[in-house]
């Protein structure tokens, strides 16, 4: 079946098979090897994405389902400040991951500052809990993503005054 | 390309021209002969990889134990490789599998470890001390106490994999392995090349608690036997759920500790009897009994002792390491049990085990005398203080003697353990003296640092830097670390948690020494190679066991406190506090989100983490029900670490947590509840027995 839809702001199309998950299907056909597809379960959540702006697992997502939708995926989503906000985060706080869930940690937080701007340590954690990974240091994450919530408000008080 | 964390490619993202998947064909029965495999009709580019096409040997080595590559005739656990199918689409290539049939004739497979016959005896040693007959036999007071550990999976980064294609005139391997070269020579064997004519390219390893020594290998003599057999690239990446089914498991374990005390109530005599299910063909079998064995008395002095350990195999899948080879049953048993020695004297456990530790220049179980200070005093008198565990120790025990009925609730409890992680060589195979390290400084003054044992990455590579620019007085960023490429880099031995900090650092501080030394005396470019020697290795002899079982130690108390669940008596941590004498502790805020990570995964493996893997004909729901702890059921995890003393070497700490919190963790839980637990997790129906009983 041929398969149209948005990937990372643009448009594409492809030919896919109807046991093809949406994991498969970013990795082998368009090559996006920033979410990895891991435990094909939608437990680790190394294979996260944005479809139409949720959060969602992709090897748990069948590719015909997105047909029509708006996918970013961490090459996308790489390309928004608020990326960079999480990055900086991340490299305030020391962060260190195996360099397996990182991509997924990313998303994870990305969708959580895009709800609450401040979010509170139980919120992270909260969040986090949808990537499962042994790296994970719980007091580290939460000083990561306050100070990516906190890079990011000075962003956008920056930009609304100019 | 540097060796750093991060800076290698992952094995999934792994591609190359032409390149083929491999798919493994697994054995139904646990233990039987193989009748007949039948296939079925295989597509054209799609073809069966069988033990005949072995050019090599059909065996892999490892530490003194043999297992084929491909199972030929017999089969010693469910899931053993028999055959792989190879072809260019992966779900094709599962479909074709999911078709295949192998038939055995299954026996009565051998499940058991705690009871076992000889012949299921992989490795057995036995140390004994002083008379510990006598001893018992005038005691004032005694207790035995048994615990059981299960199996844990390493929910490692990546899946295990391999993937092998020629590059040119050699066999190229990719995977992430903790041993290059063990990799190396494996393949070597199984193609039946010299083993220059293999060459192995690590890629990224991320988390892997041990469990990438040796199964790496296996996978890469396949995917490069499939390589010859189709002329074609191959990768073999294991999803998920086959991982969980078939990959090495930590050992289980089953250990019964009897106690004498004297009438001041100190250790008098010590009788620990071991066993640890270590599943099929048994690799590693003796490192890990003997470790379980030299920590059987955990950091106690005693000076009457028996211990007896047993590496069972059992038809299950080859388990072992875990987070370290063996001590943390120990740990997890005598530690425990040393909390109902407290209980039992009615004496606060931080007290009783003062009496009873280690000292500077006590008896090891190997004769020696211990030659560093243990600083028990200064470690439990933080962790008392941060975790206020004496008022909450005496306030729980009340609470416990008084509790009249399951139904008198708060139902909390705290417990505190002590454990060390002895740093070294390993204790046996031919490992001991493969470690080397080379070190080359250039006219630009950078270094470069050549080592196997980079495969790991990580904050160890961090550790090397700092020590190597110390010692020559030039910048951290002027020191990198050659790409882990067997052929490139020396053989540095299996790269463990513990080892790359002790003794792969230590190769590296010689070596720089060495070029220092000569650094004004001899033009540069200048190369040192540091090879390191064993002290005094191990040695059993009927009964005795002599030499040293660890060339440095780092020590660590652990707390943990926790309350049962009003309604599902679920045990819900309060709190966890670790206090770590790790020496010198290059970066400690690292070290410390490194201790964290490992805490948090050690209260997983005490509150969810359950496989039987003794049930071959159910694995599926298995893999669904096994997770790792959910971040926002953690309690705080707080980490101290002593002050080191001036010229206080640098050590590892990784083991630690799963060293100390379980023995913790269970304490707390039995007095919560008022009974004797021995087995962690403890499910919800086990529970409330015991709080009916108690």
């Amino acid at each position: 079946m041929n398969l149209s839809f948005i990937l990372n702001g643009e448009d594409v199309s492809i030919r896919a098979r109807t046991g093809d998950r949406l994991s498969d299907l970013l990795r082998d056909g368009f090559g996006l090897l920033g979410l990895q597809s891991d435990c094909r379960c939608g437990r680790c959540g190394r294979c996260l994405v944005f479809l139409d702006g949720e959060l969602v697992p992709s090897c748990l997502l069948p590719a015909f389902r997105v047909r029509g939708c708006e996918i970013v995926t961490i090459e996308g989503f790489a390309l928004t400040d608020e990326y960079h906000d999480i990055l900086d985060g991340f490299a305030e706080a020391r962060v260190e991951t195996c360099g397996f869930c990182e991509s997924g940690k990313i998303m994870a937080v990305g969708a959580l500052l895009e709800r609450k701007t401040r979010p509170s340590p139980d919120e992270i954690l909260e969040q986090l809990s949808s990537v499962s990974c042994r790296c994970t240091d719980p007091v580290t994450m939460i000083a990561a993503v306050q100070a990516a919530a906190e890079l990011r408000a000075r962003r956008l008080y920056r930009r609304a005054r100019q | 390309m540097g060796a750093e964390a991060g800076g290698r490619p992952c094995l999934t993202d792994f591609r190359a021209e032409g390149m083929i998947y491999a798919l493994a064909l697994r054995s139904p029965a646990a233990r039987g002969s193989i009748l007949s495999i039948r296939f079925p009709r295989l597509p054209s580019g799609y073809r069966a990889v069988l033990p005949a096409d072995i050019p090599g040997q059909n065996r892999l080595v490892c530490f003194g134990a043999e297992f084929p590559v491909l199972a030929a005739e017999r089969v010693s656990y469910a899931g053993e490789p028999v055959a792989l199918i190879a072809g260019p689409d992966p779900l094709l290539l599962e479909e074709l599998v999911a078709g295949s049939v192998v038939e055995c004739e299954a026996e009565e497979p051998r499940l058991s470890w705690e009871s076992f016959s000889s012949e299921q005896v992989a490795a057995k040693r036995v140390a004994v001390v002083g008379d510990p007959d006598l001893a018992f036999s005038i005691a004032s007071v005694t207790r035995e106490d048994s615990f059981t550990s299960g199996a844990l999976e390493h929910y490692y980064s990546e899946p295990q994999g391999a993937a092998a294609a020629y590059d040119y005139d050699k066999m190229g391997i990719w995977c992430a392995t903790q041993w290059p070269y063990h990799v190396r020579d494996s393949v070597a064997l199984a193609l039946g090349c010299k083993a220059e004519e293999v060459s192995v390219r690590p890629t990224r390893l991320g988390v892997h608690l041990d469990g990438k020594l040796w199964y790496p290998s296996l996978l890469a003599c396949q995917a490069a036997v499939a390589s010859v057999a189709c002329s074609r690239p191959v990768k073999i990446l294991l999803s998920r759920e086959e991982d969980f089914l078939y990959t090495p498991k930590r050992a289980r374990s089953s250990v019964s500790v009897r106690s004498a005390l004297d009438p001041a109530g100190n250790l008098a005599a010590m009788d620990v009897r071991i066993a640890l299910g270590i599943g099929a063909y048994g690799p590693l079998a003796e490192e890990i009994v003997s470790q379980a064995v030299l920590a059987a008395t955990g950091a106690y002095s005693c000076p009457n002792l028996r211990v007896e350990g047993y590496a069972v195999k059992t038809d299950t899948v080859p388990s072992g390491a875990f987070g370290g080879l063996g001590a943390s049953h120990s740990f997890f048993a005598v530690e425990a049990h040393a909390n109902r020695l407290a209980s039992l004297l009615g004496e606060d456990p931080i007290d009783w085990k003062s009496r009873n530790v280690l000292r500077k220049g006590s008896s090891l179980l190997t004769g020696e005398a211990l030659r560093e200070a243990v600083p028990y005093q200064a470690i439990t008198e933080r962790l008392a203080a941060s975790s206020d565990f004496r008022r909450k120790y005496a306030c729980y025990e009340l609470v416990r003697k008084r509790r009249s009925g399951a139904s008198d609730r708060p139902l909390r409890g705290i417990g505190l353990a002590f454990a060390y992680q002895g740093a070294g060589p390993f204790l046996s195979g031919d490992a001991s003296n493969s470690y080397t390290v080379e070190a080359t400084l250039d006219k630009e003054l950078r270094l470069l640092l050549r080592t196997s044992a980079a495969a790991s990455g990580g904050g160890v590579i961090e550790i090397w830097k700092r020590s190597a620019a110390a010692i020559l007085g030039i910048e951290a960023d002027k020191v990198s670390v050659a790409e882990p490429q067997t052929g490139e880099v020396p053989n540095s031995g299996p790269s463990t948690l513990s080892r790359n900090v002790t003794v792969v650092n230590r190769l590296v501080e010689r070596a720089c020494q060495a070029i220092q030394k000569r650094r004004f005396r001899d033009p540069l470019p200048l190369t040192a190679r540091s090879l390191y020697r064993v002290p005094r290795p191990i040695r059993w002899e009927e009964g005795r066991v002599s030499g040293s079982p660890f060339d440095t130690a780092a020590w660590a108390g652990a707390v943990v406190e926790l309350e049962l669940d009003e309604w599902s008596l679920e045990p819900r941590p309060l709190g966890a506090w670790l206090c770590v004498d790790g020496g010198q502790v290059v970066s400690p805020e690292r070290a410390a989100s490194s201790l964290r990570s490992g805490m948090a995964d050690a209260l997983g493996s005490c509150l969810l983490e359950r496989m039987e893997c003794a049930s071959p004909g159910s694995p599926g729901t298995e893999y669904f029900r096994y997770g790792l702890q959910s971040l926002r059921e953690l309690p705080a995890l707080e980490v101290e670490f002593l002050p080191a003393a001036k010229g206080a070497p640098v050590k590892g700490i990784g083991e630690l947590p799963f060293d100390a919190l379980p023995a913790a963790f269970l304490s707390a839980l039995s007095q919560a509840s008022g009974a004797a637990l021995s087995r962690l997790p403890v499910p919800a129906a086990e529970l409330i027995r015991a709080l009916e009983t108690s």
